[in-house]
């Protein structure tokens, strides 16, 4: 049977008020691990060693696995402690309207991500930066510079500044967003300083 | 997410499978990496997805079983969908040694590989010690990709065997490195003649594993 639309946060929310009740402990300790090994043993998954799987019917068996775990078990919320399912139609319908690329970044130093595939012979975008790591204030900035400097760096992904005016961001408190909208100008003036001011960060 | 959706904003959805977690071994936890990364365009409308299958003893995600997570993961994925991923990058070692250059390598070439779109780091040691992270591993990470893109994959397994080896029985013992002000001359922002030399030293190991830059 089809949907009645697309599914989007707000049925999401809708569905996590609604949803069947559970324990985070069944959760966690009984559906995912059972479920797991269920698929494992169901499609036969065995990845002999491999890093990168030479293997195209095996790399199915693990897309119908993955596929069936979604289906099945659906996504625990935290919040209401319960279980949002999906139907099959609803997963189809999100993966088959996916966003094949977009665009990082502005002018000269905007970076076009495109899908990519196996042993594709066009090389990855590369985020730079410290991807979350604790940053001290007096840094940030030189620590994001050294990666805009870099030019086998696209972007930047920013790393956490432990200060901000000496002061630490504790979540809730207004040093947080000032922390966070530090951050972000101090990673643009340094894109900047390294002559990328439009990299996407 | 109804903010990011209402401003047409590029959205990105992150989720770190746990190998020795809930799921518990490298092919069910990458059932669950399937899943998770299938779960942020159907929750999120995500605009790509960022992964990062993690070890639970070593916190790292350049380890063989964690490799094999997201290289399985991500071909998989490439394969049957068109869902852009990127995966993000926990060595255990820190800068300016040639262990952390080699872990983040070996994922460089496992992602390039498997069709990863976005490499992101690298978040050295283990992205948990204040100053620890530099512009050399990212550029690292970015000629090992370059020298990756279009190898043959029987070769690049091959390669990635040689690599792993070389470095894993060190995890517990992992080369703390230096801070980013003792790896860079800050006036100018630019690395130390030490740091250079071990980039080069590891970059040289690579080659010997049969990586061609």
């Amino acid at each position: 049977m089809t949907f009645a639309r697309s599914l989007d946060c707000f049925e999401f929310y809708e569905r996590a008020k609604k949803g069947e009740k559970m324990t985070q402990d069944d959760w966690d300790l009984m559906t995912i691990p059972m479920k797991a090994m269920e698929l494992k043993q169901k499609y036969n998954l065995d990845f002999k060693n491999e890093f990168v799987p030479t293997d195209k019917d095996m790399m199915e068996n693990l897309f119908k696995a993955g596929f069936e775990m979604l289906l099945d078990c659906g996504i625990f919320c935290t919040d209401t402690s319960r279980v949002v399912k999906y139907t099959e139609a609803e997963i189809w319908d999100a993966l088959n309207n996916v966003q094949k690329e977009f665009t990082l970044g502005t002018g000269r130093d905007a970076v076009r991500v495109q899908k990519r595939n196996v042993g594709d012979k066009r090389k990855p975008i590369v985020q730079g930066g410290p991807t979350g790591s604790p940053i001290s204030e007096d840094m940030f900035m030189p620590v994001h510079m050294s990666y805009a400097l870099e030019k086998e760096v696209d972007t930047i992904v920013n790393g956490v500044m432990m200060t901000v005016r000496g002061k630490p961001p504790i979540p809730k408190s207004p040093y947080e967003v000032l922390a966070a909208k530090t951050e972000t100008r101090l990673i643009k003036t340094a894109a900047a300083m390294a002559g990328r001011p439009g990299m996407g960060i | 997410m109804a903010h990011y959706q209402g401003n047409s904003d590029i959205i990105m959805d992150e989720q770190m499978p746990i190998f020795g977690g809930y799921a518990g071994g490298i092919e069910e936890t990458a059932i669950v990496d399937i899943a998770t990364h299938i779960n942020a365009f159907v929750m999120s409308n995500a605009s790509w997805h960022l992964d990062g299958p993690v070890h639970i003893r070593w916190g790292s995600t350049n380890t063989r079983e964690t490799l094999m997570i997201a290289g399985w993961t991500c071909a998989t994925i490439s394969e049957f969908t068109n869902i852009i991923s990127g995966n993000q990058y926990y060595p255990c070692a820190g800068p300016c040694t040639e262990m952390c250059l080699l872990e983040a390598s070996a994922q460089s070439i496992t992602d390039t590989a498997s069709g990863r779109e976005i490499l992101s780091g690298v978040a050295a040691a283990k992205g948990v010690v204040q100053d620890k992270t530099t512009g050399m591993e990212a550029r690292m990470m970015g000629e090992v990709a370059r020298a990756t893109a279009g190898m043959n994959i029987d070769d690049v397994n091959k390669v990635l065997d040689l690599l792993v080896s070389s470095y894993e029985g060190n995890y517990a013992n992992a080369p703390e490195g230096k801070t980013f002000q003792e790896c860079y001359d800050i006036a100018t922002v630019t690395p130390t003649d030490e740091y250079m030399k071990v980039y080069d030293g590891a970059r040289k190991k690579l080659e010997e594993f049969g990586l061609t830059f």
